[in-house]
């Protein structure tokens, strides 16, 4: 406990001597640093932008003279797995096919993959990663990660396709959602009861819907419904986790619906169909585009499903006849003959191709940067690419108003065949003018 | 590091009111000059001075990546302090961290459009969103102080839970699924925002201007719960863990200590939540699940259970695992592009991460800072006790 | 009122199965003190050997295989993992089992895929109906296994010789030791009989009304957490009382959404924590589970 005085006056003395120098040192030592850092490869890496090459066009990050890189943040092995693997190896075709063509604008196409998981860490990330070496985003899969990058992305100018098809992502130059929306797709959904499963005014309808924005956008569009056509709706939220719907049956039973339009997934279309049909409460039963995979046809649910169950969809089916879908379906089952063909696939070659599109419109236009490409999309006002024609001019508004009715059918390619073609409801036409 | 340990011994100081201010002296006199002297001190500036450096020379990714690992060891050196030194189990720290993000976020933001927010000046509203995360926790301690162990563990899943669904319900706060963009910090009219600053010729964003942010912060954090386990309250907390009943004999009120240890391991999560908030610029619900939570507690025990630099060496390998796996899957065996099948950059993290929590465990008792502490130990000999 | 009673005995039958999986916990954390987090994988381990096996070898068969898979894993587990720890902390056991946890669902998510599997029971989508209530068969089949399961256990833990040695060991393992009871197959045998129990809890979750086995079923035993705790940890009863309550909130909490709009919608999760928090507040120890008394 005893301490002597001095002893600890002339250490302190020491102290501060020793601190000050290692002080200087370490000041020293920064400044040398941030002198060095002027030649690190951070500081010299200037802005290519607006480069030409031999043939006059503009190029900018991620083309070279032979290559032009695309990138796809996608998600093999996360909640949306089943989606992310057919969109990745369609968009993986895509590329093949049009390298073996020869490429776009005399340069080869690449696909960077990045598997996110569907972890937000993970895909702002990849994001991040990608963004000094890609043109743009042929695929991006997780609206909460999209919404996450779109004011970091309005100053990169990166063109994204999300692979999502909710309203809210609308509005940007840069993201640029393919088809209709959740809400528009709903309110179609809605007409064809209405048009063609006696569903009329004054009925009610029951809407099982997801938390997070894909069920929140697809009420949206059930409710102006329900205000434009006298319906109403009886709400039933869930979580992604749910996959026994009885006690949503049961509510709804109770509440005499007269048909169910469902914003979930897969594996509560079949449950839900499951113990509606076994329940007695034999009402049509849709859902939106996400709200099926033809694996379901093989489960316990199947016959019921195609009984009552009808699906909303921005595209023509992978099965149906037309020259796009059977071309599509042949080549993928060649190029991966163990995989099954659904509406992933068509997804992922529509983004493909309309970005493989906007690349060659920007090549015409000798304008291969970031904001060419983007433009060149833009002047894309009546494109198809097989699957349905869309009109990329006005970023606010999605890029079709149209859907297509489908019913599962075992015996078709991709499990479903289309039962209404493509079409606009008046509904539909009044909620985007408005 | 005189500069560290000096601060180091203001916390003691405050912590132990029960020591005479001249031993304080003799103490500081005695041990300061010497991590200077010895080439282990050296060692530390020379590691100080390189993540200074750092953001001349990384890309953003990395500097993004340090930036998530920076939060994620702020948060661990909270959930140890409960867990590792108290051993109390807390699932819910994925909860907290979602209640200073979003509390900075609906505090500093404004109200317009659709959302809500108090418009309050950021650091301010930095502040008062660790208050609030503080005060979060103080509202679960009437379980916090009476549940131990596992009991607790499983009831701060409700909290999660419950988090999540006020955070998909508030949308006017939240924003929903889709989240709510994040006002840049701003201090003293200097904005760690996204517009383009060139220092010594490198242009400096966000990530670049918000590292030195995160280093202080991260630094400040480490030191005060080094403070806190050195001082009186550590060695409570200790008791508490190794034996509640002799701590509670020895007149330790097992509960209140119990509480307060919670709401201090909360305001860690919050600050590690305002930080990743920041570093994200948007807030999404699925930042905020459980799987972060069980992440957390996989950081404490890989790292070591019950020490600060643990936390700090946990947070860095299991935030940083997944991101080098993924950024690298094209030249790593035995992990798969994306799209061949095989095993998944995200799978192969998963295994690694898995069995490192049960081979730390088993043989490194003390996880890896262990390794660490004993090089240092061989080379420099004493100071560690 | 028929929707009421629907609603019970929807939630009733959901509950039994809840606490099918919440009698696995008990059985380990009696037997070692230990919460095991690694029950999801036990879950997902036995409904996948049920699964992929139920179209060779027929349903019951592959169920008896998938039950004894399940137990194998769960032997493996504790002693590959559990019985190699030396420390004295149960917290960092529990951490250890979330370890061996993501091990396993990682492994066995990535077989499963993007698969929905189903396996293949003789129930199928058939509903009973009584009056103009309906009940799924598979549902009336779980409530039945769940009652005789759990009630074999009760007698099980008070006359067999394997009971009285668990629950010595539960009272204080030293002296138990000491009286000549192995511990170390005392717990082998817990582990493996919560393994046997989630294989069984698994084949309930994945048939109708669920379209069937994906990775997403083993987040199922996450619900089955706050059942084990609102019992208490260490009591059967506690965990079929808690497994029956969460099962009913959960199924009312749903089917009423509609009139509790001002807590938001989407109540079905929540409840049942809600419920677990209120009688933590009451009980720190569970309805049934023991009061810690400590003699100084």
């Amino acid at each position: 406990m005893s301490v002597l005085p001095p002893r600890t006056k002339a250490t302190t003395k020491t102290t501060t001597k020793a601190t000050t120098k290692a002080t200087a040192t370490a000041l020293a030592a920064l400044l040398a640093l941030a002198g060095a850092a002027g030649c690190s490869s951070k500081a010299s890496d200037a802005k290519d932008e607006g480069k030409d090459d031999a043939q006059g066009v503009r190029t900018g990050v991620g083309v070279t003279e032979k290559e032009i890189t695309l990138g796809a943040l996608t998600d093999m092995s996360g909640v949306y797995a089943t989606l992310g693997k057919s969109v990745t190896q369609a968009q993986q075709l895509y590329v093949k096919q049009t390298n073996e063509a020869g490429g776009i604008c005399g340069r080869q196409l690449k696909l960077t993959v990045r598997d996110h998981g569907y972890d937000p860490q993970k895909a702002v990330s990849a994001y991040t990663e990608l963004e000094p070496k890609v043109l743009g985003y042929a695929q991006f899969i997780g609206s909460p990660f999209v919404a996450a990058v779109k004011k970091r992305n309005e100053d990169s100018k990166a063109l994204i396709v999300p692979q999502a098809w909710s309203a809210a992502l609308l509005g940007s130059e840069y993201i640029r959602v393919i088809g209709s929306t959740y809400d528009i797709e709903t309110i179609n959904a809605i007409d064809f009861l209405m048009k063609e499963k006696g569903v009329k005014k004054g009925d009610k309808i029951g809407h099982v819907y997801f938390e997070g924005d894909y069920g929140e956008n697809a009420l949206e569009g059930s409710r102006h419904m329900a205000k434009e056509s006298g319906l109403s709706i009886v709400e039933q939220k869930i979580k992604p986790t749910d996959s026994d719907m009885s006690a949503q049956v049961a509510a709804l039973k109770q509440a005499k619906v007269k048909a169910i339009v469902l914003s979930a997934g897969p594996a509560q279309a079949a449950s839900l169909v499951g113990v509606a049909a076994a329940s007695g409460l034999k009402v049509p039963i849709i859902g939106n585009n996400s709200a099926f995979a033809p694996q379901l046809l093989g489960t316990q649910a199947g016959p019921a499903l195609e009984k009552m169950y009808f699906v909303a969809s921005p595209s023509l089916p992978i099965g149906d006849a037309a020259d796009g879908p059977s071309k599509l379906a042949a080549d993928y089952a060649k190029a991966y003959p163990k995989d099954g063909l659904d509406n992933g696939v068509v997804a992922g070659w529509t983004a493909a191709s309309t970005f493989g599109e906007a690349l060659k419109t920007a090549c015409k236009d000798k304008d291969l940067t970031r904001e060419g490409v983007a433009k060149a999309l833009r002047t894309m006002s009546a494109y198809d690419s097989g699957f349905g024609v869309q009109n990329y001019s006005e970023p606010k508004a999605p890029s079709s108003l149209e859907s297509v009715i489908l019913q599962p059918d075992k015996s078709a390619k991709g499990g479903a065949t289309a039962v209404r073609e493509a079409a606009t409801s008046e509904a539909a036409q009044s909620f985007a003018s408005d | 590091m005189s500069d560290i340990t000096d601060q180091n011994q203001n916390q003691k100081q405050k912590q132990k009111q029960n020591v005479p201010p001249l031993r304080a002296a003799a103490k500081t006199a005695t041990r300061v000059p010497r991590p200077l002297t010895r080439p282990g001190g050296y060692g530390w500036v020379a590691g100080a001075l390189l993540l200074l450096a750092l953001p001349f020379y990384l890309d953003t990714f990395w500097l993004q990546a340090g930036l998530f690992a920076m939060a994620a060891a702020i948060g661990a050196i909270g959930l140890n302090l409960l867990t590792g030194s108290t051993g109390q189990l807390s699932m819910g720290h994925a909860f907290f961290l979602a209640v200073g993000a979003y509390g900075y976020t609906a505090l500093a933001g404004d109200s317009e459009g659709r959302y809500t927010g108090l418009g309050l000046p950021t650091w301010l509203a930095a502040l008062l969103a660790v208050v609030l995360t503080g005060l979060a926790g103080g509202l679960f301690s009437p379980i916090a102080g009476r549940l131990r162990g596992a009991y607790l563990g499983i009831a701060t899943l409700a909290l999660i839970v419950i988090g999540l669904h006020v955070i998909d319900n508030a949308t006017d706060l939240t924003g929903g699924a889709l989240g709510r963009e994040v006002p840049a910090l701003n201090l003293f009219g200097f904005g760690f925002d996204r517009s383009e600053l060139l220092v010594a010729g490198v242009p400096f964003g966000s990530a670049e201007k918000l590292w030195y942010v995160g280093l202080a912060l991260l630094l400040g954090c480490a030191l005060f719960a080094r403070g806190v386990l050195r001082g009186r309250p550590g060695r409570a907390m200790n008791a508490i863990r190794d034996h509640r009943i002799a701590a509670g004999v020895m007149g330790v009120p097992v509960a209140r200590y119990r509480a307060a240890v919670f709401v201090l391991s909360s305001m860690y999560a919050g600050l590690a939540g305002v930080l990743l908030a920041l570093v994200f610029q948007n807030v999404t619900p699925s930042q905020f699940g459980m799987v972060v939570s069980l992440q957390y507690l996989a950081m404490i025990v890989i790292g070591g259970l019950g020490s600060v630099g643990g936390a700090v060496v946990g947070a860095v390998f299991v935030s940083m695992l997944p991101q080098v796996l993924t950024r690298y899957s094209d030249a790593l065996p035995l992990v798969a592009t994306p799209g061949t099948g095989g095993v998944s950059p995200g799978e192969a993290s998963a295994y690694l991460y898995g069995a490192a929590v049960v081979a730390v465990v088993l043989f490194l008792p003390g996880g890896l800072i262990r390794l660490v502490a004993r090089r240092t130990t061989m080379s420099t000999s004493g100071e560690k006790r | 009122m028929t929707i009421f009673i629907e609603l019970l005995l929807n939630g009733i039958s959901l509950g039994s199965v809840y606490a099918l999986i919440a009698l696995g916990f008990v059985v380990i954390f009696r037997a070692t003190e230990v919460v095991n987090f690694a029950h999801a994988s036990l879950l997902l381990a036995g409904g996948y050997i049920t699964a992929v096996l139920s179209d060779d070898i027929g349903f019951w068969l592959a169920l008896l295989t998938g039950i004894a898979g399940a137990a194998l894993v769960g032997a493996a587990i504790e002693f590959l993992v559990m019985r190699r720890y030396r420390g004295a902390d149960h917290s960092v056991l529990a951490i250890v089992t979330i370890g061996v946890d993501i091990m396993l669902v990682a492994d066995i998510g990535r077989r499963l895929g993007t698969d929905i599997l189903s396996v293949g029971d003789p129930w199928g989508d058939r509903v009973l109906t009584i009056g103009a209530v309906s009940l799924a068969q598979t549902r009336v089949a779980a409530l039945l296994a769940a009652g005789l399961l759990i009630t074999a256990f009760l007698l099980a833990f008070r006359y067999t010789s394997w009971g009285v040695a668990m629950r010595a060991a539960a009272e204080n393992a030293g002296t138990a030791a000491l009286m000549g009871i192995r511990l170390g197959r005392v717990s082998l045998g817990a582990w493996a009989v919560a393994g046997g129990l989630a294989a069984v809890a698994a084949l309930f979750l994945t048939v109708f009304p669920t379209p069937g086995l994906e990775k997403s079923t083993a987040q199922v035993a996450m619900k089955a957490f706050p059942a084990a705790i609102l019992g208490g940890l260490d009591s059967t009863t506690g965990a079929l009382v808690g497994g029956l309550i969460v099962g009913v909130t959960e199924s009312l909490a749903t089917g009423y959404q509609g009139d509790l709009t001002f807590l938001g919608r989407g109540l079905g999760e929540l409840a049942p924590y809600l419920v677990m928090v209120a009688i933590l507040l009451l009980r720190p120890a569970g309805l049934f589970g023991t009061k810690e008394l400590a003699r100084v």
